[in-house]
């Protein structure tokens, strides 16, 4: 009764919605300094959520910029949570103290993910461009967890953490996270600026990946998370996963904070606005996202025995370096 | 496990009825189509996402404070089919429904 293959949905699950793209930080892998400045009013965005609710998503997530310095934050999401979207948010947790997380915890926020880069507080700081940023940080995770809103923390992967997978472990045990999301290493925005100094070579991909599965096997009481395709190459993707590839436009949808419509957060391509769209129709019928859902392999992943579980790997990986969605993901190094 | 105790949803499990695909399934039920394979429903929680069929959502549905029994009765209500074809169906969806933990028994 249950199925070995996801339907074509009818909506996303989830959207992230960088509500504002002002931020207090100067990360050197920030994918949307460059982006709009343009913001949605208060009555649109609630509207627009509404659509989205109707629509039948199930939770926001919202990003930016830093959407604590969205000045209705937590009305937006108080008025989100009653319409019953599950409400979470990724921050870099400057802003979070103790009454900051209670008044999150009210306003209906069920996780939130807080950004750290080293375990070593110099280099966090050096590359978020803000310093004593590391040690707020870690505060906001016990403010969160002690307010009861389950925490997260993301680090994107790049060279300057790529080998210290068990000491970031420590820090996620030592802070009671439930998560840690080790996220790839994008070339969009000041990622595609600074990639040489940043991104790691296929061969140093595939040995992070290694430790990072020997981790995600060996310790307990943390789920490390793992989002990259690419990791099919090491067969380490769940065998039960409904989706093969990457879950952009398969399952979420990125919204920006003037409201257009984008496949993932690093793919600039618009293809609809939510509000002047229907956003049934537009996940239905973009020819983008249908294009995404139906990649085609080409170079080495022609003939590759993994293909049909990483389908080319991360699309806007893809786009981003090669200007093609269909292009191996240039992080494979498989032959 | 006890059949007589009640099953209710998990309240965590974000789930919906997917529209087009369950009216494409009811005109292939008045076909006499076999639909087994078509997902009509999505469950998800903690990041574990489950794609369900027809008589899937139709048992889904029915986990709200009710025994293995009930359901089973409510189903032969709706359904012609051997009971204890029927009965073994439920029982194999239900547990897997529990060890995602997107049912819980009472």
């Amino acid at each position: 009764m249950s199925n070995e293959t996801l339907p074509q949905l009818q909506a996303p699950l989830t959207i992230n919605w960088a509500i504002n793209n002002s931020c207090n930080f100067a990360c050197s892998h920030c994918y949307s300094r460059e982006d709009t400045h343009e913001e949605l009013p208060r009555d649109v965005l609630y509207s627009s959520l509404e659509k989205v609710a109707k629509a039948g998503v199930f939770s926001i997530n919202f990003g930016g910029g830093e959407p604590l310095l969205h000045p209705h934050l937590l009305e937006i999401a108080a008025f989100a949570s009653g319409l019953g979207l599950r409400v979470s948010m990724n921050s870099n947790g400057w802003l979070i103290d103790q009454a900051k997380a209670a008044e999150l915890k009210q306003a209906g926020f069920t996780k939130v993910g807080i950004s750290i880069d080293s375990h070593r507080a110099e280099v966090h700081d050096s590359f978020r461009g803000v310093k004593g940023s590391h040690a707020r940080a870690l505060a906001a995770l016990d403010h969160l967890r002690e307010a009861g809103i389950t925490t997260s923390i993301s680090t994107v992967i790049c060279r300057i953490n790529s080998t210290t997978i068990d000491e970031l472990v420590a820090v996620a045990l030592d802070k009671r996270v439930g998560q840690l999301n080790f996220h790839n290493f994008k070339c969009s925005g000041l990622g595609m600026a600074n990639k040489d100094d940043l991104d790691l070579t296929p061969a140093e991909w595939k040995d992070f990946y290694r430790a990072a599965i020997a981790a995600k096997h060996t310790v307990k009481d943390l789920d490390i998370s793992l989002d990259d395709p690419i990791i099919a190459l090491l067969d380490a993707r769940d065998a039960g996963t409904l989706v093969k590839g990457s879950v952009c436009g398969k399952l979420s949808l990125n919204i920006k904070a003037n409201g257009d419509m984008t496949p993932c957060g690093f793919i600039p391509i618009v293809i609809g606005n939510i509000v002047r769209d229907d956003l049934r129709q537009v996940w239905k019928d973009s020819a983008v996202l249908e294009k995404m859902r139906n990649k085609q392999p080409t170079g080495k992943c022609s003939g590759c025995s993994k293909y049909d579980d990483c389908l080319g790997g991360c699309t806007a990986r893809a786009l981003a370096l090669t200007g093609d969605m269909n292009s191996p993901d240039p992080h494979c190094w498989g032959n | 496990m006890d059949i007589t105790k009640k099953i209710r949803r998990n309240p965590d499990v974000m789930w919906r009825e997917e529209d087009e695909a369950l009216a494409g399934v009811q005109d292939s039920l008045d076909r006499g189509e076999v639909v087994e394979d078509v997902g009509t429903a999505v469950l998800f929680s903690g990041g574990t996402m489950l794609s369900i069929n027809y008589l899937g959502l139709e048992i889904w549905k029915l986990c709200e404070n009710r025994s293995l029994d009930e359901v089973v009765q409510e189903l032969l209500s709706q359904f012609e089919v051997d009971e204890s074809v029927l009965r073994e169906d439920v029982q194999a969806f239900l547990d897997e429904l529990s060890q995602k933990g997107f049912i819980l028994y009472e």
